[in-house]
């Protein structure tokens, strides 16, 4: 290919760019008319309320959690920072099935963590704080490599400067560090609600039930078929995708401005 | 803000091994006197500054203002009593001029009359009115250096520290600004030291002593007279010469 020639190369990444998005011209498929009686409705919008509830609980955990440790790391040496980093790519890295069975094994009524919290009346199977410490297991690790990110971008002589001028740490960090970090950490919490919100593999195998919308979306392929699953699969995406699009194109055009 | 005492004294020892350099410097400046730090570039003066402002820990020696230890142990930069202020004014982008200009007053403070009175003193002497409410980000380099300027004495420092603060601004505007500065420190008392590898600006900054620094020692001190009259080495010698 000729890259001298822009038109070459750009009629190039709009062949790439259209074979990215030629998966949603399966919403258009002819599989019959979608199904939308009772039987499929009332799962499909139990899903969604469970979705979108639980999920937001893990995001606030995830950001009361993520965020002070996410500014902890950005304040250490090299050496710790690699540490603390090579810890959170672990769940990550992960596969989702073999995170869910750990998880599983780990907080259920056989381990001895598990057996302890049942005693206190918090199940961690099959239960709301499944589904959400599922979520947040899968998520903070994004959100919190996010949000170093985010905070290794504001420049250190800024911080000390608004020492100097007699803020403790603490303001800094409120005053400075997070407002100019806001759009970075935005950023990072939409991968992190991306990831926990279409999360499947591990959440099928920690909390079947309450049923969120990617094992509706099983639930609803397997019993039912493609009809069953379209209605759920327009409200999945429009519920996850455009908030995360949006926050990565205003950090984007904000990058470059 | 920060209070002001008769007996103002800051002294100094500052010893920091970098690769490239070790830097040994002794030095002790009076309420409201004013200190130059010259030498060529690599000498260790901004060393010396960053040191005293707590930007950078030095690896031995002591930083007193007064009864307060600024090192050892390293005080937080918070309870400094002074500015630092370098050619890189480090305004608050996300706020507006005004913002950044009484950011760290605290709001009981910032609120009296007489504070804001000082602030609109403040404006008007550098002629900041026109860009008061805009965003620091969009405002210019030379704009910049004003309100940098402007916020350092905001707080009615007990010390200032200026690392070369007017570096790539046209000759007008660094004479407009020297002036300014000179006039604040004599009119609210201020001790300053400044760093420049320009001597002319420095010597129009701090008139009265200078110590030069080659390879992080010091090499000469006292009065420009001094030093233009019996140079101590030939790199000032050059230094000094004109162009």
């Amino acid at each position: 290919m000729n890259l001298d020639r822009p038109w070459v190369a750009r009629a190039g990444i709009a062949l790439f760019a259209m074979a990215l998005l030629y998966p949603f011209t399966a919403l258009f498929a002819r599989i019959g008319p979608w199904q939308w009686g009772e039987s499929v409705r009332g799962p499909v919008l139990s899903s969604v309320r469970v979705s979108l509830l639980l999920t937001a609980c893990a995001m606030v955990i995830i950001v009361a959690i993520g965020t002070p440790v996410a500014a902890y790391i950005a304040h250490c040496r090299t050496r710790e920072r690699l540490l603390w980093q090579a810890v959170l790519l672990v769940p990550i890295l992960l596969p989702p099935l073999a995170l869910g069975i750990l998880l599983t094994l780990a907080y259920g009524p056989y381990a001895t963590v598990g057996s302890l919290l049942e005693r206190f009346g918090v199940v961690m199977t099959n239960s709301a704080t499944a589904f959400v410490s599922t979520q947040v297991y899968v998520g903070i690790g994004y959100y919190v490599l996010g949000a170093v990110a985010a905070f290794d971008a504001v420049p250190v002589m800024l911080q000390k400067q608004a020492a100097l001028l007699g803020l403790t740490p603490a303001n800094v960090f409120l005053r400075v560090t997070l407002p100019l970090s806001r759009l970075g950490l935005a950023v990072a919490l939409s991968l992190a609600w991306v990831r926990a919100i279409g999360e499947f593999g591990a959440v099928m195998v920690t909390a079947y039930y309450p049923t969120g919308m990617p094992v509706q979306l099983w639930v609803n392929l397997t019993s039912f078929g493609l009809p069953a699953v379209m209605p759920l699969l327009v409200v999945f995406l429009a519920v996850a995708l455009p908030l995360p699009w949006l926050v990565h194109v205003l950090a984007q055009r904000r990058r470059h401005a | 803000m920060c209070s002001r005492s008769d007996d103002d004294m800051l002294e100094a020892r500052i010893i920091k091994n970098r690769r490239e350099i070790s830097v040994d410097v002794s030095l002790a400046l009076g309420r409201g006197q004013s200190l130059g730090l010259f030498g060529a570039s690599g000498a260790g003066k901004s060393t010396v500054l960053a040191c005293i402002a707590g930007i950078e820990e030095p690896d031995d020696g002591f930083v007193k203002l007064d009864n307060l230890q600024f090192f050892p142990p390293s005080l937080p930069l918070h309870r400094r009593p002074l500015r630092y202020l370098t050619q890189e004014p480090g305004l608050f982008p996300h706020l507006s001029v005004g913002e950044n200009i009484s950011f760290g007053i605290a709001k009981a403070i910032a609120a009296e009359e007489e504070q804001r009175r000082w602030i609109a003193t403040l404006r008007d002497r550098f002629q900041l009115g026109p860009f008061w409410n805009a965003p620091a980000s969009l405002i210019s380099g030379g704009q910049a250096r004003r309100v940098g300027l402007a916020r350092m004495l905001a707080g009615k420092p007990r010390l200032v520290l200026l690392d070369e603060p007017f570096a790539g601004l046209d000759r007008q505007l660094v004479r407009e600004l020297i002036d300014d500065l000179v006039f604040w420190a004599r009119t609210l008392g201020f001790s300053m030291i400044a760093v420049d590898h320009q001597a002319e600006v420095l010597k129009r900054l701090c008139p009265h002593q200078a110590i030069v620094l080659e390879q992080g020692r010091i090499v000469q001190q006292g009065s420009w007279d001094d030093l233009y009259r019996a140079p101590a080495t030939p790199l000032l010698r050059s230094l000094l010469a004109p162009l």
